[in-house]
Formats: structure tokens, sequence, C-alpha cells
């Protein structure tokens, strides 16, 4: 018997959060080929961003929870990749946010972070989560201290380099 | 997209699943895999894992976990590989261990993947991108009836590959 586990859709006030698929491969093509993925291992390849996205499909499959993409409700379009995280090597679970080009500035990273953070508390039963933010990323920072989230160390990631642990509110502080 | 199961005499084809990842990761980051992508890191190994499995989510086929059919311990992956920037769909087979060769089980697990394609899929050809210095993959290719065919488009990869062709009839 072979599980295959597929993402849950969630809903929050202005997004959608579904199970990635091929439909989003332009988008996020657009996003690992722009300076915006400086901090999470771009710019690479078309090819590369390819296989990332069947990376996003696969954690699932693998972990039986991982990172939905995003979609804004007003136009369907495709803006963020948001959700859990367990690659490999990571300290412990993470709540990561990547926001494509023109999607800043609209609190769509906080609102889709608080949507997958109460799933992990609330369905999966995680008592914390951390999130891993590269040095420099002041924009990223932000989000997490809108969450709630507070600086708790350091962490050399194999790829992106230097970044901080920041650590979300335990699950009751959530509830 | 759940992988079916594919039988053949000795083996069983089926999706790949988290209680393959300690022998996923030792053969990506062996040695054996120079021609395969690797030796990568334990990290990296992890990811294309994970990609083998998205892979069955995007395209809706790819690469099965071969196992002996009275075991569950993957021996391999054989399957269908079709990832941004090949130029055609492939035919794809590694097998992890040295103790697991010449007893013809790659062999037997290409051609039933190969059956899968032209019947299942409805594949009307494919392809097997082989690294120039993989001898044994080589040698595989051709004793399933492949052959080499120099004017396919190249897939974009990190090193020279050859290619050889699987034609629906054989």
């Amino acid at each position: 018997m072979t599980v295959q586990f597929t993402a849950p859709t969630l809903q929050t006030d202005r997004l959608i959060l579904r199970a990635p698929q091929l439909s989003d491969f332009e988008a996020v093509a657009a996003f690992y080929a722009s300076p915006r993925s400086s901090f999470v291992g771009g710019p690479i390849s078309a090819e590369l961003a390819w296989r990332s996205l069947a990376q996003e499909a696969g954690h699932w499959v693998l972990r039986g929870f991982g990172r939905w993409t995003v979609v804004e409700k007003a136009t369907q379009k495709p803006v963020g990749i948001v959700g859990l995280w367990l690659p490999e090597g990571f300290p412990e679970n993470e709540l990561g946010w990547d926001l494509f080009d023109g999607a800043t500035g609209k609190g769509y990273a906080t609102e889709a972070g608080k949507a997958a953070r109460n799933f992990a508390y609330n369905t999966l039963g995680w008592s914390t989560v951390i999130s891993l933010i590269a040095d420099g990323n002041d924009a990223s920072r932000g989000v997490a201290k809108r969450l709630g989230a507070t600086h708790d160390g350091a962490f050399t990631h194999e790829r992106f380099g230097s970044m901080q642990i920041w650590r979300h509110p335990a699950a009751e502080a959530c509830a | 997209m759940t992988p079916p199961v594919l039988y053949t005499e000795r083996l069983k084809l089926r999706g790949l699943r988290p209680s393959d990842t300690e022998a996923f990761l030792t053969y990506f980051q062996s040695e054996r895999a120079e021609h395969t992508g690797g030796p990568m890191t334990a990290k990296a190994a992890w990811r294309h894992l994970a990609a083998n499995v998205g892979h069955w989510s995007l395209r809706g086929f790819g690469m099965f976990a071969a196992t002996r059919r009275d075991s569950d311990d993957i021996i391999g992956i054989f399957g269908h590989w079709f990832p941004h920037g090949w130029a055609e769909r492939e035919i794809g087979y590694v097998l992890f261990n040295a103790a697991d060769e010449g007893q013809g089980l790659a062999s037997e697990a290409v051609k039933a993947c190969r059956k899968h394609a032209f019947d299942t899929l409805g594949w009307d050809t494919a392809v097997s991108y082989i690294a120039a210095e993989n001898t044994a993959s080589i040698r595989l290719a051709e004793r399933v009836g492949a052959v080499r065919d120099d004017a396919a488009a190249q897939p974009d990869t990190a090193y020279e590959v050859v290619i050889f062709r699987h034609e629906a009839a054989r």
C-alpha cells in the first residue's frame, strides 16, 4: 500500500492555500529567476525551479505535511508558496513563506502563515514551530515579527548560508 | 496521483515511500551515483527523492521503487522521467547495489517500464539518457534492444549523454 498524501485546501479571508500543481510552474520559475529568490537559494534555472516545484509536491508524501501554493482569491493567481517544511538536515519543523513578485506589502505572508501555523498546531498537533530567515532578509523578518515569533538562535543552511531561527508562539498562545 | 504497482517475474515496481529514504540517500551519496547525478550530500539526495515523488503529482507518471517480490527493500528506481528541460520522455533506471547486478534484474524492470509506457501511458517512443562513460548502463540499453540515436536532441543535463531509443515494436 502506498499512501499518497495530498495537501488539504485551506481558506483565509483573501487567500486559498492548495496543493502545488503543474500549472504553478510559470509563476514558480519566474520567482526563482528573479532577485527575490536570492534569500532562498536563487536565482536558479527553469530546470531547477521545476524540480523545486516537484519537491514541494513530494514533501507532502514523504512527511505528511508540506507547503501550499497560495492563490489570491480576487485574481485566482498564485502569489506565493507558504507552509510547513522539514527536508533532510533542518533543525526542526519550519514554517516558511515565499511571496512572488507583486504580492508583497499586502499582508499575504502573514495571513497565509497564520493559516499554515494553525494547521500545524490544531490539525497536526505540533507544539512548536520555527521559521528560518536568511541574514539580511528584512522583509521576511518583519513577517516573523508580525506573526509574534522571536529570535531564537542561528542555523547554517547548506545552500542558503547563515540564517536566523525565529520561534513562533507556542500552540496554546495561538489558540 | 497514486502510482500503480507493476509486477515482473522477480520484481515489484511500486511508488516511493518514506521507508525507502535510507537506501535512496545511501545510493545517491555513494560513488556508484557518479553517472546518475551524484555523489551528492544527504540533503541534496533527500531533495532529489522528494522531486522523484513529486514528479508523479506534476506529470501523472514517474519513477517506481523496485523491490524483489518477496521483500519490501528497495533495490533501485525504474520508470518514467520527464522533468522540465528534457527533450523527450525518458525511461530511467538505477540499480542501487553492486550485489544486485549480473542477474538481469535491471533488464527485467526496464522491459516492464517500457511495456507500461507504450501499452498504458500511450507513448509511441522513449529515450534513455546515459552518461557517455557509463558503460554498464549502455550495455543494459543494448541488451533490452534500445538503439543508439545520435540524431536525437540533447537534454539539459550537467553532463554529456548518449541517447538510446526504445521503440514500441520491440
